[in-house]
């Protein structure tokens, strides 16, 4: 019979209380770890403003004091070059990279919000654009989207 | 307030009766939902097949990424594996969202094989556990630096000496 060896489930929400901030609340939690995070961004850049962590399950005396590592990544912004490379090394290797990794789940989910949030809105109200036209506005206010994806670049290539 | 947003990611991995191992992880958020199937051979690590589907997406053209997923078979499981992933599977060529999917049943599968060393380790006392830490540095001395429990200061690390 097969039998199940490892699980990690990772769940984040995330609030907006305005227009130009975003609150993430994320949770790992597996078979050796669980941790949780608060993280709170602001537009246009979305730099983190806060973040607080808390342990549930670590393995060494030493990981408790990851938590105050998480301050490294406050005024660091999601939208810059090398977001992920730079969490891994000044949350994770100066602290957990657990922590780290939740920390990029939970920056991604924000990112993911901030660009189409606002599509979901608009879908509800029923006064959404056509999605094309939509990312056309969202390549503008968010650097880097359009050359996320295979889709996106050749929806930019169309554009241009 | 209600959630603008929300995301639910789980991975299991499943020890097959031939000793390889079945790992699935699944993404489904307000705007996406996938999967990634991974078969893994034992000892070798390498990636012996990949699956996956997106099941919905803001794009209907996000379906074009699953066959990118071929890319990644043959790879083993190791150093390097991040940077492989995301420049075959992911980036601007290819679909960021199957490459995150790829890399978290990646993550299962080292820490599948690490569970059982914890496990032992959690069993002894404060004293024989920073010994059991000691003894993984000495046979993987790039764990060194690696987070702040192995950092050079590390009260785990004290007075530690490593072969040349």
């Amino acid at each position: 019979m097969s039998t199940l060896t490892f699980t990690r489930s990772k769940v984040v929400g995330v609030e907006c209380p305005d227009k130009k901030t975003f609150l993430a609340h994320g949770i790992l939690d597996d078979y050796i770890y669980a941790l949780e995070l608060d993280v709170e961004a602001k537009l246009p850049d979305l730099e983190i403003t806060n973040i607080q962590g808390r342990w549930k399950r670590f393995t060494t005396t030493e990981c408790p004091k990851s938590i105050p590592k998480l301050q490294n990544a406050v005024g660091l912004r999601i939208l810059e070059e090398e977001f992920g490379r730079k969490v891994h090394r000044v949350v994770g290797k100066e602290g957990c990279t657990h922590f780290a990794n939740l920390l990029v789940e939970c920056c991604d989910a924000i990112v993911q919000a901030a660009t189409y949030g606002e599509w979901q809105e608009l879908k509800e109200k029923g006064i959404a654009p056509g999605k094309e036209e939509y990312l056309e506005e969202k390549f503008k206010a968010i650097p880097g989207l359009q050359n996320s994806c295979m889709v996106y670049s050749r929806f930019a290539r169309r554009g241009k | 307030m209600v959630l603008s947003y929300t995301r639910n990611k789980y991975a299991t991995t499943t020890d097959l009766a031939d000793g390889s191992l079945l790992v699935q992880a699944v993404l489904k958020d307000t705007f996406f939902a996938g999967t990634v199937e991974m078969k893994v051979s034992v000892p070798e690590l390498e990636i012996a097949s990949l699956t996956g589907k997106v099941e919905r997406a803001f794009n209907s053209e996000c379906q074009e990424a699953v066959p990118l997923l071929q890319k990644a078979v043959g790879l083993q499981i190791g150093t390097g594996i991040l940077k492989a992933v995301n420049g075959l599977v992911g980036g601007s060529g290819g679909c960021p969202r199957l490459a995150d999917l790829i890399l978290e049943c990646i993550d299962e599968v080292v820490l599948r094989f690490t569970l059982p060393s914890i496990g032992e380790k959690q069993s002894k006392n404060e004293q024989e556990q920073i010994e059991a830490y000691r003894e993984l540095i000495r046979q993987h001395p790039r764990l060194i630096g690696s987070c702040i429990a192995f950092a050079k200061d590390s009260p785990l690390l004290k007075g530690l000496e490593l072969e040349k």
